[in-house]
């Protein structure tokens, strides 16, 4: 359990819990709610979840207030989610989903500023300590490198990237946006897979 | 031909049917509101016990002295009837509200040139509470709901108007009551239409509202979910 999640104040705030009917508040209180969300389950590196859990959990359930969001506003605020990009339901019955603080495409940026620097500074770091000058002529020049999953998420290269520790199902997600892009390929890599940067 | 059930001899036969119905149905009533009555008094004779025992603690304790009085509700015992009796003498309760009233009555009255008779539960807590000093038993909204509605049945002029999911006390006399509780009651709506309140719906009892602006204004960060129920009786 992550130490001190900071509520908003709107979590203190009663009629946080019922949807408003006015237009305008309501849109306001949709965005809180989105953020919160986000951010309760960043903290708490809560990378999926079932309805159910969702209802009982502290972030809809503030027990100490008396204050429950009822199942409807919850569905409201899950749709909200999924059309920003930062849910995917994970079965037909729209009973688990997949929740990511950050959209997929967005990791997939990191991810691939990450693979190119990498590659670029060991092979010009390579060169560098063969006694050549090394000039850069454009950013976008060869890369080609290949990474596993595990290393991406745990290996040492990693460690101090955002990403680094960031679940499976999530990295897959930001994989398959750079692969859209043809910034990269996800392949087999013996028993498990792995990613080509371009 | 012959009809069964019609005739003179019927409806008398009829008749004594009824009464002799009648008659077992008092019996049965008896027997029963004898059964409940001793109940009940066994009842209220543990419950004189259990006033007598914990006597210390209902002065001092003030969610104590919120379940206590409940469970006497449920057996129709007013503790803060006035007058002699076991209640008022064993406990003193009564004495407790009766000199809580008398503060209330001087905070509303010392305040209402300023405020025109109206005042917000929260702030007369804060006032009865300064006026008490550090010594006296601690007094929870609650009380201070309840000496209240002892006021309103002495007929004194005070009101409770549930606002904001909280209770504006009124101290002004009788007759300017009403239009003061529907003006606010419309205005909550209006606020609720024009964006600036919120509505709650899982409050005890109507739907609240609730006004931003206020809410982060008069409570501070320590101010916890216990202390906003404690306003509601």
């Amino acid at each position: 359990m992550a130490m001190s999640f900071e509520w908003p104040w709107q979590y203190r705030f009663p009629p946080f819990f019922t949807l408003q009917p006015n237009v305008d508040t309501r849109q306001k209180q949709l965005a809180a709610w989105c953020s919160l969300v986000l951010s309760f389950c960043r903290l708490h590196k809560q990378s999926s979840m079932t309805v159910m859990e969702a209802q009982e959990s502290p972030l809809f359930n503030n027990v100490k207030l008396q204050r429950k969001l009822p199942v409807e506003s919850i569905q409201i605020v899950l749709e909200e989610l999924r059309k920003k990009g930062n849910l995917e339901w994970l079965d037909k019955n729209k009973s688990s989903f997949l929740i990511m603080w950050r959209r997929p495409e967005e990791w997939g940026k990191l991810i691939y500023q990450w693979g190119s620097r990498l590659s670029e500074r060991s092979f010009c770091g390579y060169l560098k300590s063969c006694g050549l000058v090394v000039r850069r002529v454009s950013r976008s020049g060869q890369n080609n490198s290949v990474f596993t999953l595990y290393e991406l998420t745990s290996g040492e290269d990693t460690e101090g990237e955002e990403f680094h520790g960031l679940d499976e199902a999530t990295l897959l997600r930001a994989l398959q946006a750079l692969q859209q892009e043809h910034k990269a390929e996800i392949i087999t890599l013996g028993d498990g897979r792995g990613v080509k940067f371009f | 031909m012959h009809r069964r059930g019609v005739g003179a001899g019927a409806i008398a036969k009829k008749k004594l049917a009824e009464a002799k119905y009648k008659e077992r149905g008092t019996v049965l009533a008896e027997d029963q509101l004898n059964q409940m009555s001793k109940q009940l008094d066994m009842f209220k004779t543990n419950l004189e016990e259990f006033a007598s025992k914990h006597k210390q603690e209902i002065r001092k304790n003030p969610e104590f002295r919120v379940q206590f009085q409940d469970m006497c509700a449920t057996i129709g015992v007013d503790p803060l009837a006035s007058g002699k009796g076991f209640w008022s003498e064993m406990l003193g309760v009564g004495d407790f509200y009766y000199e809580l009233g008398v503060q209330i009555i001087e905070v509303c009255l010392a305040l209402r040139h300023r405020n025109g008779g109206l005042i917000m539960l929260e702030e007369l807590h804060q006032q009865v509470l300064k006026g008490r000093g550090k010594f006296a038993q601690d007094v929870s909204q609650d009380d201070l709901i309840r000496a209240i509605k002892k006021l309103k049945a002495l007929g004194t002029g005070f009101g409770i108007i549930p606002v904001g999911g909280t209770y504006l006390i009124q101290s002004v006399p009788a007759e300017l009551n009403m239009d003061h509780t529907v003006v606010l009651q419309l205005a909550e709506e209006h606020l609720l239409k024009e964006g600036l309140a919120w509505l709650d719906l899982q409050a005890a009892g109507e739907a609240h509202y609730w006004l931003p602006a206020l809410f982060t204004d008069l409570y501070s960060q320590e101010i916890t979910a216990e202390e906003a129920r404690e306003a509601l009786p």
